[in-house]
């Protein structure tokens, strides 16, 4: 505790009082870093997936559409003209698999994992690399249930956790993915 | 010893003789008188001079404080009428001497907490003058330092007015814990679960870890859960 008298001092010497504004709320803070739990991971998995339904769903309303400029002569309106429901599956699947790599390897985190406050990290810590992401998607899209290990784990990993040895961490915080340069040095407290 | 001064012993015999009667001399007899009259004289004088001179004084020394009573005041004026008091005092007296003696001996706080009364003077006081003197805006920045505004509003509006996706973010952070105990009781598990994060994760860097270690608050479960 300053009193008012070393607060002026400090002031008339030229000291900039540090605004240190806080980027969490407090009682989030504790639990910062830990590794999330099942149901976080389930929702923002699920958001994930319902993005990804809605893109392939697009898609398709697009290619119908797309149809009548390309083909416009077919009598065909409805199913004839939309693509097939497995070929739409397969591009389901596939965009899932793009979208958690491409997620993941970039910021750690997809857009569910944004709205849900988690990360996905590796074994260091650090953000995955390409490779890794592309395996961890590629796992957890082709078997989904894995994630029900997180419930039993004592660690609160998934069977792709474990294999790949990765974690999904609760953070907040929304840093900038791939920002090298360092936020300048704070000044010095008065 | 003894026996030494037993036979050392003397005895002495005194033998008195009346004298013989003189025949009285006519000169001496005279003599005698003649002073012894002398004293006697000698000693009544002094006694009646002093006796005189006692009543005399006493006397004058009556009329004289009579006088005196009278004329010493009318005398003190007119010469106090006639000479420049202040000037001699200022020439002559070491006033700052005298003004420390006399604080050195005083306890001038007490004196005032006993004798002043400081509310009667604070109520007739201008306190809008003090006001104007006051810096507002410095004291103002310093009491937003020091309680920490920032993160007061950043704790009540999230806490209060909800931030959405903190709110939910928060749910579900409780629905984890729950479903993690009622899992772990089911599996009969008993050691907490190893949650802590390999490493240093990215985006939470260096700095924020620090003031996350110094600011963390004592959350409660049930604050922590909502």
């Amino acid at each position: 505790m300053t009193t008012f008298r070393e607060y002026r001092q400090a002031m008339a010497s030229g000291v900039q009082p540090s605004y240190t504004v806080p980027t969490l709320p407090s009682d989030a803070i504790p639990f910062q870093g830990e590794r999330a739990g099942f149901v976080t991971r389930a929702i923002a998995a699920c958001i994930d997936v319902v993005l990804v339904i809605i893109t392939v769903l697009l898609t398709a309303a697009a290619w119908w559409m797309i149809s009548f400029i390309v083909n416009p002569s077919d009598a065909a309106f409805g199913a004839g003209r939309a693509p097939k429901v497995a070929t739409m599956v397969v591009y389901g699947y596939f965009l899932n698999v793009a979208y958690w790599t491409v997620g993941w390897a970039t910021g750690g985190r997809t857009i569910g994992n944004l709205i849900m406050g988690v990360r996905v990290v590796n074994f260091r810590g650090e953000r995955v690399r390409w490779a890794g992401a592309l395996i961890r998607a590629l796992f957890c899209t082709v078997f989904p249930i894995g994630l029900l290990w997180v419930i039993v784990s004592g660690a609160n990993r998934s069977v792709q956790d474990v294999v790949l040895r990765t974690s999904v961490i609760y953070d907040w915080v929304i840093g900038i993915p791939g920002l090298s340069r360092k936020p300048p040095a704070p000044p010095a407290a008065g | 010893m003894s026996d030494d001064a037993e036979s050392e012993r003397h005895e002495v015999v005194l033998v008195t003789r009346p004298a013989p009667a003189r025949p009285a001399n006519p000169f001496s007899v005279i003599r005698d008188v003649v002073s012894n009259s002398v004293g006697m004289a000698t000693y009544t004088a002094t006694t009646m001079t002093s006796l005189i001179e006692q009543a005399v004084s006493s006397a004058v020394e009556t009329s004289l404080n009579t006088a005196l009573d009278r004329l010493v005041p009318t005398i003190a004026d007119a010469i106090i009428e006639r000479i420049d008091l202040n000037r001699i005092v200022l020439d002559q007296v070491d006033l700052n001497l005298i003004v420390n003696k006399a604080l050195d001996t005083l306890d001038l706080t007490q004196l005032v907490i006993d004798r002043v009364d400081v509310n009667a003077i604070v109520a007739e006081a201008d306190i809008d003058a003090v006001i104007d003197r006051v810096p507002i805006i410095p004291l103002a920045n310093y009491v937003i330092d020091e309680i920490d505004l920032p993160q007061i509003i950043r704790d009540s509006t999230s806490g209060i007015a909800g931030d959405a996706m903190n709110t939910a973010r928060r749910q579900s952070v409780g629905a984890d814990e729950m479903v993690s105990r009622i899992a772990d009781r089911i599996t009969f598990r008993r050691k907490a679960r190893k949650v802590d994060a390999p490493g240093k994760p990215n985006s939470l860097k260096d700095a924020f870890l620090e003031e996350l270690e110094e600011s963390t608050p004592p959350v409660g479960e049930g604050e922590k859960l909502l």
